[in-house]
């Protein structure tokens, strides 16, 4: 257990695609705990990528039920292995900030309705609906295993890009 | 680093850009901050330009005659120090999206109901889009809310210029996560 801090851009890990996990360890269930002490640690997070604790594996953890944009409509703390979005549908454009690229939000469209698959902590298969913020956020967290950041998805410099207030 | 605004506008072809970043890049200019767009058939640059030791007009001296000769207008000018420093801007972002049967007036009707309120437009494009025969004139801004007035209050704002022209007016702020 512990909070570890966040890579930040232009950490190389941030680029790089995770590996898939294969057998669900104790090394396994360390980098969920960690990621979850992580994201408790960082008041305002809704979720963490393990490239962001600078581990190249295939784990994100998202809780929105503390957000005043999640709380109606989640599905508590999700901890996904190997999470793979299996359908998608609509879309949604939310302004989005990441721990990893501070100083910069942009606007991201993202699918409205996800189902997602996934292996949990205790090594079960599952498969969700997701929709709205939570969705948006599974979708950000996912993005960053394939070494994508929101600055590889806004289609604008000008138009959607800010600098955060400070 | 003393900073410049420069603009070039002329017929679109391909190899513009690179004609005018070439010669940017061999004065040991810094492109600071851009934004090149096609407008109508015209290719037109706004550049923010840094220079370590061109003060002035006449640094550049002929440096941009080729671009002249291949029918291109240019415009600079040097701007005061802390020109180039994008202000602060503090307040909730809307897009407000404007379209309807082409008419003048659109954008002016807009932007003073904006202006009278201090609210500062950031961003805006137009277009003409439809038929000939019908055009259809669609104009997309973002303006920066100043304290105490909302994405409603503005909606309301738009309410007469809705009746008057008869163009469909939608408000919107976009929710800002962290995530």
């Amino acid at each position: 257990m512990a909070v570890r801090s966040i890579r930040i851009y232009p950490d190389p890990i941030l680029k790089q695609i995770a590996e898939p996990v294969g057998a669900l360890d104790d090394t396994v269930v360390a980098v969920i705990q960690d990621l979850v002490d992580t994201m408790v640690d960082a008041g305002h997070s809704v979720g963490v990528a393990a490239p962001q604790i600078g581990i190249l594996r295939r784990v994100i953890v998202v809780d929105v039920s503390k957000s005043k944009l999640g709380r109606d409509n989640h599905h508590g703390l999700l901890e996904m292995v190997n999470p793979e979005i299996i359908e998608k549908s609509g879309s949604r454009l939310m302004r989005e900030g990441c721990m990893s690229v501070p100083d910069y939000t942009g606007n991201v469209l993202r699918a409205e309705h996800i189902v997602v698959e996934f292996t949990n902590r205790l090594g079960q298969l599952r498969v969700i609906e997701s929709s709205g913020f939570e969705a948006v956020a599974i979708q950000h967290e996912l993005d960053h295993l394939d070494g994508l950041l929101f600055l590889d998805r806004v289609s604008s410099l000008k138009t959607d890009l800010y600098r955060r207030k400070q | 680093m003393n900073h410049f605004a420069l603009t070039i506008v002329g017929r679109d072809r391909p190899g513009i850009v690179s004609q005018v970043t070439e010669i940017l890049f061999d004065l040991g200019c810094n492109i600071a901050d851009s934004s090149c767009s096609i407008l109508g058939g015209q290719f037109a640059m706004i550049l923010i330009l840094g220079h370590a030791e061109f003060n002035c007009r006449e640094s550049f001296g002929n440096a941009f005659k080729p671009l002249e000769e291949a029918d291109l207008t240019i415009a600079l000018r040097v701007l005061k120090p802390g020109g180039e420093i994008h202000p602060a801007l503090e307040g909730e972002i809307c897009m407000v999206s404007v379209y309807g049967a082409d008419q003048p007036g659109i954008v002016y009707r807009v932007a003073k109901i904006l202006g009278e309120k201090q609210i500062n437009i950031t961003d805006l494009n137009t277009k003409l889009v439809g038929s000939e025969e019908r055009p259809v004139y669609v104009m997309i801004l973002e303006a920066v809310l100043p304290a105490g007035i909302s994405e409603q209050d503005v909606n309301v704002l738009m309410n007469p210029l809705r009746e008057q022209l008869q163009v469909d007016i939608s408000v919107r702020t976009i929710p800002t996560v962290e995530l």
